[in-house]
């Protein structure tokens, strides 16, 4: 009997001593916060972090719009303050500008009242709000995992009709979970599920490009191993479907690009996680990937440079040279020394499509490594001027030109 | 080129002025006594910003807070944000157990909470500082945000904790209310 608790008491033992820091190393590595997962371990004391949000609109005393430069024969102008966290701007059948926001929550209808602008909140406390589109009289709103819609909206701005639920079969992720809303030629909603991640081999419902029928039915994706895409648009003339989209962090100050590209068909994949800007292998998803096997980017439009609006120019008030070329807002990098983006750049188009010129059209957000304020994106107005949405200065830019 | 108006500087004088309904549970200068009520004393700037702003939306729901935050104006937010992150944080007495402390000592490690709070735990901008607050708070803001019912600015938090256990929302409670709260900045 003593001998057999003898045996036990040292097999005991033994399995402690043997599986002990197994038990320990059992307890599974948590993942970091999405910004600073994939960081290299020699990166671990970087002080690179994404930008803080300002909990509160500029006043227009500390909006320097003198610093914005544009071409010459060009002029800007602080058209609207006080919209915290302006993101997307979509405009009504009546010339109500729809303002959505992220962090903020906030979605804002904004009237023109000639020499000022009156502000007015539609719907708060939303699940980062970033999409907003308008059609036949309703605004769409895209939240993290459902889009809604606000019937006849324009003519009850002071009581705002109910959201009802146009699609709620969507990812709950917050990490990309916000999304880009628009209407394509097709009549369809467009809109991206982002990667719940900075680099990761996502889940198939993820890193995607995908539409709706404008009443919710008939859900398919349009193209795969896009990491986030947070702005498109259609070319006006090809009407092809023209997207930007963020890449990876920590893997360089320069590397990978941000990209422009054309989903040409439908079911199309770029690359992501395994290939970055259509020739870099990622150092942990890339192996035994060809980087030949996916859709390459028209432009790299730069590292970090966090690229969200896109908008083709179709107005008359800009020179003719300016038709059906691309605004491009890029709102600026966090994850680089030498800070890049807090710009617009234009995008001239060659005959085929593909790029002719990349150039910048507005910039000085950026001055030295300070920044005060963020584009993120652009509208056109009926007279062919072109706002610009600053979320970092809560605050909308007007640039008109005088032949 | 036009010259800048000078923009409106929060107002510490108006933000004292505008903390007295606060006063009777976030103490005379920030800081509580209060078990589960947090000290807001020496909180960054944005962070009491933005908890006001999800208040008064209603994306962050308290039974005292709602109806304070809902006629609070964009101005007196700023006011309120900025008096209180010019106060000095006291520690709160809080009977920590030290098996619990060295405990979420680890936890803290794996799960990160340094990458975004700072070393010490001392928060920055619109991420609080968690050293030396209210432990019944601590937990109850824990449990909040795994319920997904404390108001997530950009779905961090919410990520963050959903792996936690009860027991581990305790240890890490009683890790960062051990810690020394740091000067105000």
């Amino acid at each position: 009997m003593l001998r057999i608790t003898l045996t036990l008491l040292v097999v005991a033992v033994t399995l402690v001593l043997a599986f002990g820091p197994f038990v320990q190393a059992q307890q599974p590595a948590q993942p970091p916060p999405t910004w600073k997962q994939g960081q290299p371990p020699s990166m671990a004391d970087s002080p690179l972090a994404p930008i803080a949000q300002p909990p509160g609109p500029k006043a227009p005393g500390e909006i320097p719009v003198d610093k914005i430069k544009v071409p010459a024969g060009f002029k800007v102008a602080l058209w609207a303050s006080g919209i915290n966290n302006a993101r997307v701007m979509t405009w009504g059948d009546k010339g109500t500008l729809f303002v959505s926001s992220r962090v903020a929550g906030n979605v804002y209808a904004v009237l023109d009242r000639g020499a000022t602008r009156e502000v007015k909140v539609i719907a708060k406390g939303l699940n980062l709000p970033n999409g907003v589109a308008f059609k036949n009289g309703t605004l769409y709103i895209a939240e993290v995992s459902r889009i809604t819609r606000m019937v006849g909206i324009e003519d009850k701005l002071d009581n705002p009709p109910a959201m009802e639920v146009v699609y709620d079969t969507l990812p709950k992720d917050l990490p990309h979970g916000w999304k880009y809303l628009a209407f394509g030629p097709d009549g369809k909603l467009y809109f991206n599920i982002g990667a719940p991640c900075n680099i990761c081999i996502p889940p198939d419902t993820h890193a995607n490009l995908s539409r709706v029928n404008a009443d919710g039915t008939g859900f398919e994706y349009v193209a795969h191993g896009v990491r986030n895409s947070v702005g498109f648009d259609w070319h006006p003339v090809s009407k092809e479907l023209y997207f930007t989209t963020h890449a990876r962090d920590w893997l360089g100050e320069d590397t990978p690009s941000d990209r422009l590209d054309i989903a040409s068909k439908k079911g199309l994949h770029f690359g992501y996680p395994h290939c970055h800007q259509g020739d870099i292998l990622d150092p942990e998803f890339g192996k035994g990937k060809n980087c030949n096997d996916y859709v390459k980017p028209i432009l790299k439009t730069g590292p970090h440079v966090a690229g969200n609006g896109i908008e083709f120019y179709t107005g008359s008030m800009f020179p003719s040279e300016y038709q059906n070329r691309a605004f491009l807002a890029q709102r600026g990098s966090w994850n680089r020394t030498q800070k890049i983006g807090f710009r617009v750049m234009m995008v001239t188009l060659d005959a085929k499509g593909g790029v002719a010129k990349y150039e910048p059209f507005a910039e000085g957000w950026l001055q030295g490594d300070q920044i005060w304020g963020r584009p993120v994106y652009t509208r056109q107005m009926k007279d062919g001027s072109l706002l610009i949405a600053d979320d970092y200065a809560g605050a909308i830019y007007r640039v008109t030109y005088q032949r | 080129m036009a010259a800048a108006a000078p923009a409106r500087a929060a107002d510490l004088e108006a933000g004292s002025r505008k903390s007295e309904p606060c006063k009777a549970c976030h103490g005379a200068d920030g800081n509580a006594s209060i078990p589960g009520t947090p000290s807001v004393a020496g909180q960054p700037v944005y962070f009491t910003h933005w908890q006001l702003i999800k208040f008064r939306d209603g994306r962050r729901k308290d039974p005292q807070m709602t109806p304070f935050g809902a006629n609070l104006t964009d101005a007196d937010m700023a006011d309120l944000a900025a008096f209180y992150a010019a106060q000095r944080p006291t520690p709160r007495p809080a009977a920590t157990d030290p098996s619990k402390v060295a405990a979420g000592r680890e936890l803290a490690q794996q799960h990160h909470c340094v990458s975004c709070h700072r070393p010490g735990l001392v928060g920055h901008e619109q991420i609080p500082r968690l050293a030396g607050q209210d432990l019944a708070y601590l937990v109850k803001i824990l449990r909040g945000f795994k319920a997904q019912t404390a108001g997530d600015l950009d779905g961090t938090m919410t990520t963050a904790v959903q792996p936690l256990s009860e027991a581990d929302i305790e240890n890490l409670a009683h890790y960062m209310a051990s810690l020394p709260p740091a000067q105000p900045r």
